[in-house]
């Protein structure tokens, strides 16, 4: 039969119905395949009953009482039918090989639900679909082999968080497997999808196919050049490319291949990053890749260059700006190479660098100051504590560095004495001091951060109904912790400087006056502080004080009866918790209270009634 | 009662939603109390919830293979969270302490047994199925009014023939969405969808030179439909003592919807079937406006393969269970198949399960065709008929699965038959893409399940596999 013949005329017909089959009267071309059929229908019916359809169709209409349409939907029909026993499904090409099975070794015992929940968050756009992908991983969903396509293809996701964790989380949990596979699918010219790729790559460890990516790092695009040397750190083979790529004229590629070179650590390789800082043009980018990956002796050899530029620079001279500007962008290169290094000859330019204080403040070089004096509070000597003394005295600045030194060198009692303690004498001059209050202010914000904000605590969402959501919150220092690591007299000290939060963190029971400084800062405070943690915070600082419970209660309903929170929007979950625990007695109060709540305070006060009210 | 596993518990909540609420409570301690019969029979408790009193909920394996679930909140998902939560907190091990069966759950109990019994008082009667009186003056109405809409319906597809597809503009596609709403009118749902399904080929947003020739095969399936209804319907108007054509898929397409009672009279059932799911996917028909699971599964005994269909309406979705993979073999006690072609739809209302075992797989190799160009022809025999189902599925032996240089991917049966695999445009989801990852062992000697589309451009009957059955088991492509 003939099927080239059968399918023309389909063209055909198809052609009318866009048409529009008022047209097909007289039709040409369909007069044109009339003969063939006619010729072929003396053999087969089936042609002959085609053949009359179309010559009903063409002939003119009124002729016959149906209309054009009836006719060709009545060809259309028959002829479908026959192409339908016409189909091929022999392939075009004629060599076919095996397929040969890959190593990925997944299964499909996934249900399609689940499927179907991340096909959806991979293949569409809107909210929440990273979370979906996320516990999808953890639930093992992406071990599926259904997914997997749509894993590689997340690559390329336009959420740029998303088309990381599939980098960083996915597809190595693919093993080795996921790289061969990423390589055979590797576009050199791509974008960011294909660094991604490249990453991948890397993060599996598949030295095989190095020799791929050496190729993507000579003549793919920008971005898959500057990936792919990356990749290429390491084996000795590729150290001469990486060398010649230090030369190249675009910045990306220069900063790759420096980068490279460090995470080697091949002696040829810090050779050429030393010789970097040599010039002005690399020197950093060579900076850059070595705070990235730290190497010991180049340290030294640097720290030794960095001591001598130092003192040029400090005998330059200074008064045009621009000329001073263009000495600091000499001297910072080094503060980034060597953030993570420590030797001799650094203790050494540290040092000098803090004697020297007064000429480089005038220089207005802070950075470089905060450098040396963060270098010394790490440095856990005598000496440095003694340096931090010096630049305390200098500046009010370095108050907080010297407080973390001394910490980790001085008991808690010396730590107290040295910054709160003294003669009544000695307190009356500091009083006096012109920078007492600033002083005053940077010691207790040292103290807050190390205190109030010292651990996270995750809470449960539990009067949310549409889901079990979690929320982190930092929570102050535990009462051990308090008692074995800070003096107790710094309860004291936060009473007198008024500092109501680290009172609360810092009580203990049986201090006289923290109940009633606490209880009165309550009373008095209010609406007027900014902190939401506030009253969450003078609650546990009341329990730290061994305030009985019942008592705590009473304050704390009764501080909801007069609405005195700062955050009309939602209750702190500590004093949630605390509520929890009310007798059930007061459910009448809450109830009475809570039309004046509004928003998630509402809701968290609705899930309080029911739960006193289940405890009846 | 059965053995609870937390995957057994997931497969009986409506959504995976409600798999997440559920444990989400036993996770908050919503549960204030959790109690359990000596027998084992009955777990129940209270759950905390945003109504003043606790809900009330308990799940009763009185009948194992059924068990029921009551909850006093007012959801109507079922079951609701929280009767999924108390079996999770069970499952994971919660203590429930032992107590006598509330007296709420034993009255309903002895309702429930009371019912039962007088089922089966009934049964053994042997005079429940009383004749359905047929109203045949209501059947003529309904009958003229159906003849009516198909002469409206006509109407409009000739319209719009000879105007032709390409001057179809907003507005005429206004009227067409006003013709499908009239069909309701006439008691021609099945019409409606397929000129629904029409409209949205060309409607906004569509690839119009694609859907072309699709929408010419929905205006010959029209055509195909008015002719077969009409004559149809004009027969059973000059005796509506005419049964329903049991054989023929002509009622499902003038709208009919099939009651199991009226398949048992036509006696389209099969007792003691075990069915294996060989696929599932869900789908969106957007011309039903209603979300469709669907399933395929294999007769182990008569060799069919069956298709399972659930349909969610939009507005219902919400509420309804989602249908999802099964994994086990399915005991059917009856089975109830729909007049069809090779792929008839059946239900079904109890079923039990056991583990898919080597033998059912054997199974599933022995029933599969074992030549390419018989099944084909089979295939293409069910294609010519105008109101055929257009994607039909079969079970294909394979003795090698392989790839053309040109990147075709090939099934070869023993006699060296080929056959290409490709994605058909009539599934959302292709499979080939995945045939590369495949372990070795599904690329020898295994049974493709394959689903079949006509391409009408390309004059190509296409194949897309849905799932091969191999020596270690079987590995869903969907």
């Amino acid at each position: 039969m003939s099927t080239a013949l059968l399918q023309e005329l389909h063209q055909e017909v198809r052609r009318l119905y866009i048409a529009g089959s008022d047209l097909a009267a007289d039709d040409f071309r369909l007069k044109r395949l009339l003969p063939q059929f006619e010729q072929l229908g003396e053999r087969a019916a089936v042609f002959k009953r085609l053949g009359e359809g179309i010559s009903a169709l063409v002939t003119s209409e009124a002729a016959a009482g149906q209309s054009s349409a009836v006719k060709l939907q009545d060809l259309t029909l028959l002829l479908e039918s026959v192409l339908y026993t016409q189909g091929s499904t022999s392939p075009s090409g004629s060599e076919a090989v095996q397929l040969q099975g890959s190593a990925f070794g997944l299964e499909t015992g996934v249900s399609s639900r689940k499927i179907a929940a991340v096909r959806q968050a991979l293949t569409t756009t809107g909210s929440g679909r990273y979370e979906t992908v996320l516990e999808a991983f953890k639930d093992g969903v992406f071990q599926d082999l259904r997914l997997l396509p749509l894993a590689v293809g997340a690559l390329g996701d336009p959420y740029a968080e998303l088309a990381d964790f599939a980098m960083n989380k996915i597809l190595p949990s693919y093993g080795p497997a996921a790289a061969d596979y990423l390589a055979q699918h590797f576009n050199p010219a791509g974008g960011k999808s294909e660094v991604r790729k490249l990453h991948v790559i890397k993060a599996v460890g598949r030295p095989e196919l190095l020799e791929e990516i050496y190729k993507a790092a000579c003549s793919g695009s920008d971005d898959v050049r500057a990936a792919a040397i990356l990749c290429l750190a390491g084996p000795q083979e590729y150290i001469q490319a990486l060398l010649e790529w230090t030369a190249d004229k675009k910045k990306p590629i220069r900063e790759a291949a420096y980068t490279a070179l460090a995470e080697g650590g091949s002696a040829e390789g810090l050779e050429r990053l030393f010789e970097a800082f040599a010039g002005k043009k690399d020197r950093e980018l060579a900076a850059y890749a070595l705070a990235n990956y730290p190497s010991a002796p180049l340290g030294e050899r640097l720290s030794v260059k960095f001591m001598d530029e130092l003192r040029e620079a400090l005998a330059a001279d200074h008064k045009d700006s621009k000329k001073n500007e263009a000495l600091w962008n000499v001297i910072s290169p080094y503060l980034i190479a060597l953030a993570d290094i420590r030797n001799p000859q650094l203790d050494e330019i540290y040092r000098f660098i803090i004697e020297h204080y007064d000429r480089f403040a005038a220089l207005g070089w802070l950075h470089l100051l905060d450098r040396a004096a963060r270098y010394q509070e790490t440095a856990l000597s005598e000496q440095g504590l003694e340096l931090l003394r010096e630049l305390d005295n200098k500046s009010v600045r370095y108050l907080s560095y010297y407080f973390r030194a001394a910490q980790q060198l001085l008991t808690a009692k010396e730590l107290y004495n040295e910054f709160a303690g003294g003669s009544l004498l000695d307190k009356m001059k500091a009083r006096l001091a012109k920078d007492a209050a600033t002083r005053n202010r940077v010691l207790q914000d040292t103290l807050e951060e190390q205190i109030l904000n010292a651990e996270r605590v995750t809470y449960q969402l539990a009067w949310d109904y549409a889901g079990s959501r979690q929320q982190y919150v930092w929570e102050m220092l535990s009462p051990e912790r308090i008692a074995a690591e800070w003096n107790p007299r710094w309860l004291d000290w936060a009473i007198e400087r008024d500092a109501p939060e680290l009172a609360a963190a810092l009580a203990r029971p049986g201090h006289s006056g923290v109940r009633e400084y606490l209880t009165a800062k309550l009373n008095r405070e209010g609406k007027h502080r900014k902190d939401v943690d506030f009253v969450s915070n003078l609650f546990k600082g009341l329990e730290r004080a061994g305030l009985p419970e019942a008592e705590r209660q009473e304050l704390l309903i009764s501080v909801v009866e007069q609405q005195r929170f700062q955050n009309p929007y939602m209750f702190h979950f500590y004093l949630l918790e605390r509520m929890l625990a009310f007798p059930a007695s007061y459910v009448e109060r809450i109830e009475a209270v809570l039309p004046k709540y509004r928003y998630e305070s509402k809701t968290q006060l609705e899930y309080l009634v029911s739960h006193l009210r289940s405890r009846q | 009662m059965p053995e609870l596993t937390s995957s057994y518990v997931d497969s009986l909540a409506p959504n995976t939603a409600a798999i997440k609420n559920g444990q989400g409570l036993v996770r908050k301690k919503s549960f204030i109390q959790l109690h359990r019969t000596e027998n084992g029979e009955l777990l129940f408790g209270q759950c905390a919830g945003s109504g003043k009193t606790p809900y009330e909920c308990s799940v009763d394996f009185i009948a194992p293979e059924n068990p029921v679930f009551r909850c006093s909140c007012p959801s109507r998902q079922f079951p609701c969270k929280h009767a999924l939560g108390l079996l999770y907190a069970y499952v994971e091990g919660q203590t429930f302490t032992p107590a006598p069966v509330p007296e709420d759950i034993a009255a309903k109990r002895e309702k429930a047994e009371k019912r039962e019994e007088n089922k089966v008082k009934q049964a053994a009667e042997g005079s429940p199925a009383k004749p359905k009186k047929v109203n045949k003056s209501a059947l003529k109405k309904k009958i003229t009014a159906q003849l009516e809409g198909l002469d409206l319906l006509e109407k409009l597809v000739l319209s719009l023939i000879r105007g032709g597809l390409s001057s179809i503009d907003a507005k005429t596609l206004k009227t067409v969405q006003e013709h499908v709403k009239q069909l309701g009118n006439y008691y021609l749902s099945g019409a409606q969808i397929e000129l629904r399904r029409f409209a949205l080929l060309l409607g906004k947003g569509e690839d119009r030179e694609h859907g072309y020739t699709y929408a010419v095969r929905q205006l010959t399936l029209l055509h195909a439909f008015i002719k077969k209804g009409r004559s149809y319907l004009t027969a059973r108007s000059e005796d509506p003592e005419l049964a329903l054509d049991h054989e023929s898929t002509i009622d499902e397409w003038l709208g009919h919807a099939w009651q199991l009672s009226e398949l048992k009279e036509y006696g389209l059932t099969a007792e003691n079937a075990e069915l294996l799911q060989l696929a599932f996917y869900s789908y969106d028909d957007k011309a039903r406006q209603e979300f469709v699971d669907q399933g395929y599964w294999l007769d182990m005994s008569a060799g069919a393969v069956y298709k399972t269909l659930h349909y969610r309406p939009y507005k219902a979705a919400k509420l309804l269970r989602e249908e999802d993979s099964f994994y086990e073999v399915a005991e059917v006690p009856l089975l109830y198949k729909y007049p069809g072609d090779m792929n008839p739809r059946v239900r079904y209302e109890g079923m039990t399960t056991r583990p898919v075992t080597p033998a059912d797989l054997d199974q599933v190799h022995a029933h599969a065709h074992r030549s390419i160009a018989e099944a084909v022809k089979k295939v293409k025999n069910q294609l010519k008929n105008p109101l055929s189902d257009k994607e039909p599925v079969l079970l294909l032996h394979a003795v090698s699965i392989s790839q053309t240089a040109q990147g075709e991917y090939l099934i070869t049966d023993e006699a060296g038959g080929q056959l290409v695999l490709e994605d058909i445009p009539a599934l959302s989801q292709g499979a080939t893409v995945l045939l590369p990852f495949l372990p070795p062992v599904c690329l020898e000697h295994c049974t493709l399940l394959v689903m079949f589309e006509h391409d009408m451009d390309r004059g190509r009957l296409a194949a897309q596999p849905l799932g091969i059955i191999h020596a270690e088991g079987m590995t869903r492509l969907l």
